[in-house]
């Protein structure tokens, strides 16, 4: 059986080993390239003098490539998806041929269980190899870029786990709806969903959070906003440790608490009175404060920093590595939950 | 002899529709059995459930003294034929004839190879621009390679032309000829099996309406025509199965134990086409009648 679900996905993995090893070609020679770039423009700077320029000229370079290779990896799973999970089964439930595969001498576990196998053996391998080419091209801008959590779903292990989700997700949905473009399009549906939750309501807890306080005069914002034309309010962000993913910024008072609107807006109407007029109300400025005299901001971010503080939380830079086993586990763990739906529907419900 | 395929009581639901209800037969080894019946008699629910793609949802099914779809040794000993002859379009002849040779610890790769010369099929050829016959040939190929007991064929004549029709069926008897494989092949028009089969199975509306030896019906039944009387009065032995009158003149169709003696009969004898077209009438009577009944009860 596995000799036959090899024959059945071989044009599709040739295709795919193709494309890979286009994309190799091209990221050798750039890649190449750049880091002779990284190496003659970059990594001489001296430590105390300003590096900005020089990053900046490096990353100027390629940036179609650049571009690309932050969309390309959150693509690929969800194509992979699309492409080999939703019609392995579907196909084969849409045009009669499961008939013929279930009659010949190999049980209908078996089947299944071989054609997963060797399907997410091949995407495994494809969003592997192409997440260890992307990564490694981008490895030296990477070294200049601040951000070590901005390209969090894009480099090193989890796009792994989300193309072996997606193909799990394309594959159940096949084996339940038994039509091929309805399935690609609910199983696109699904995986795009887990990716948002999970990015916005699973990722920030994986692992414990730190914070940080820091003075509002080390902030890197400080400003007012008011929303048509309400009382005048206080906003003010911190950076965190360099290459830590900020989650929030909160503002907090002398005995320790959030500090609540009201508190706010009644301290910068005490302190900060040039700047505490609200604009006129459904005014084409509505939402900008009129700002007297821009030295008054400094003396109301004086007061300011005397009365409150921030906390800042944040996932520190030493938790990029756990946080992606851990997502990539996750994933991983969801898409063998798909996977056994697929065997309990073929298996257990009559077909 | 056993049975190469016996069913007790067995039934299978859709929903809320019986495809196939309270349906008991028993087929023998060794024969070449045509399952007839109009569409959506259960023709092909009945073989999917004998060759283990359907568990039924009452009664029990036994194929060669297995329960189907217990393992591949069940699956090795009989061969399927789909309706329509599936094939995966993008494969080559050779390249099922290949799968046939992975999947099956019984095949017969010297039979399909010759099977697929002389049928003069390309091997290079994708399945998916074979003619409807051609793939017909070629799935029947993958089912006999397998070496089966028992060959199961579902309408594998209904979407092909006259020559093919003809060429398909020749392909079969030569194949019974040769290994002595029980066949079951189903149709909805019994002049397609009227040339191969010897025994006879008709399933109307999912029960069993006929099941019998195709000479021993022939033998039995008789077309009787003479002057008018009632069907009370028809001696014992004899089992009216239709019956029509006109004024002076009456024609039935009776099932009779030995020879038909009585002179003021014109005794014709039955086709088989004939004889299956009034079982399934007498089918559909009988279930209208005791549906009537049912709605006087209520």
């Amino acid at each position: 059986m596995t000799r036959f679900a090899w024959l059945q996905s071989r044009s599709q993995n040739l295709l795919a080993a193709a494309i890979l090893a286009a994309l190799a070609v091209l990221a050798a020679i750039t890649g190449v390239h750049l880091s002779h770039l990284y190496n003659s423009l970059v990594a001489h700077c001296p430590r105390n003098q300003d590096c900005q320029l020089a990053s900046e000229q490096f990353t100027a370079h390629y940036t179609f490539l650049q571009n690309s290779f932050t969309l390309i990896p959150r693509l690929v799973p969800a194509l992979l998806g699309i492409f080999w999970g939703a019609p392995l089964f579907a196909r084969e439930l849409e045009s009669g041929t499961f008939r013929l595969a279930w009659t010949q001498s190999v049980s209908r576990s078996r089947w299944l269980l071989t054609k997963l196998a060797i399907g997410a053996l091949a995407t495994v391998l494809a969003a592997g190899l192409l997440t260890i080419i992307i990564t490694w091209w981008s490895s030296d801008l990477e070294r200049v870029d601040s951000s070590r959590y901005g390209l969090f779903d894009a480099r090193n292990l989890v796009p792994v786990g989300y193309a072996v989700l997606a193909f799990a997700l394309g594959a159940l949905a096949g084996v339940v709806i038994r039509r091929t473009v309805p399935a690609m399009a609910s199983s696109l549906a699904v995986f795009i969903f887990v990716r948002i939750a999970v990015q916005q309501w699973v990722r920030p807890h994986l692992m414990p959070t730190k914070t940080l306080t820091a003075s509002l005069l080390g902030g890197k914002e400080f400003g007012f906003f008011s929303n048509n034309g309400g009382p005048v309010d206080l906003v003010a962000r911190a950076d965190g440790p360099r290459n830590s993913w900020v989650l929030s910024t909160h503002i907090l008072n002398a005995s320790g608490h959030t500090t609540t609107a009201a508190e706010r807006t009644a301290f910068v109407h005490k302190y900060c009175a040039a700047i505490a007029t609200p604009p006129p109300p459904g005014g084409p400025n509505s939402r900008a404060v009129r700002i007297a005299d821009p030295s008054t901001i400094e003396s109301c971010r004086n007061h300011a920093a005397q009365t409150f503080h921030l906390l800042v939380t944040y996932q520190p830079a030493n938790h990029y590595w756990p946080l992606q086993l851990l997502e990539t586990g996750l994933f991983t763990a969801l898409a063998l939950v798909a996977m056994a739906g697929c065997y309990w529907w073929v298996t257990r419900r009559a077909v | 002899m056993t049975n190469a395929l016996e069913t007790v009581a067995v039934g299978k639901r859709y929903g809320r529709r019986w495809a196939l209800n309270d349906c008991t037969l028993s087929v023998p080894a060794g024969r070449v059995v045509g399952l007839v019946g109009p569409n959506g008699a259960g023709k092909t629910t009945l073989l999917h459930l004998a060759v283990g793609l359907l568990q039924p949802s009452a009664g029990s099914v036994e194929v060669l003294g297995e329960r189907p779809g217990s393992g591949p040794e069940a699956l090795a000993r009989m061969g399927f034929l789909a309706q329509d002859s599936p094939a995966y379009a993008r494969l080559t002849v050779a390249q099922h004839l290949q799968m046939g040779a992975w999947l099956n610890p019984r095949w017969d790769g010297e039979f399909a190879a010759q099977r697929v010369a002389d049928l003069g099929l390309d091997t290079k050829q994708r399945a998916g621009t074979l003619s409807g016959g051609q793939r017909a040939q070629l799935a029947l190929t993958l089912a006999v390679a397998k070496r089966p007991e028992l060959l199961l064929l579902d309408e594998p004549v209904a979407s092909l032309d006259p020559l093919a029709r003809r060429e398909f069926l020749q392909t079969l008897m030569e194949v019974v000829a040769a290994h002595g494989v029980t066949v079951v092949l189903s149709s909805h028009l019994i002049t397609d099996l009227e040339r191969v089969c010897d025994y006879l199975v008709v399933l109307d509306n999912g029960q069993v309406a006929l099941t019998g030896d195709v000479e021993d019906l022939l033998a039995s039944h008789h077309l009787l025509t003479g002057p008018r009387r009632d069907s009370d009065a028809m001696p014992s032995g004899m089992t009216v199965v239709e019956e029509s009158h006109v004024e002076r003149q009456s024609t039935m169709l009776v099932r009779a134990d030995g020879p038909i003696l009585d002179p003021t009969w014109t005794v014709t004898p039955v086709t088989l086409d004939d004889l299956v077209l009034a079982y399934m009438r007498q089918a559909r009577d009988s279930s209208t009648a005791s549906r009537r009944s049912l709605a006087v009860a209520q």
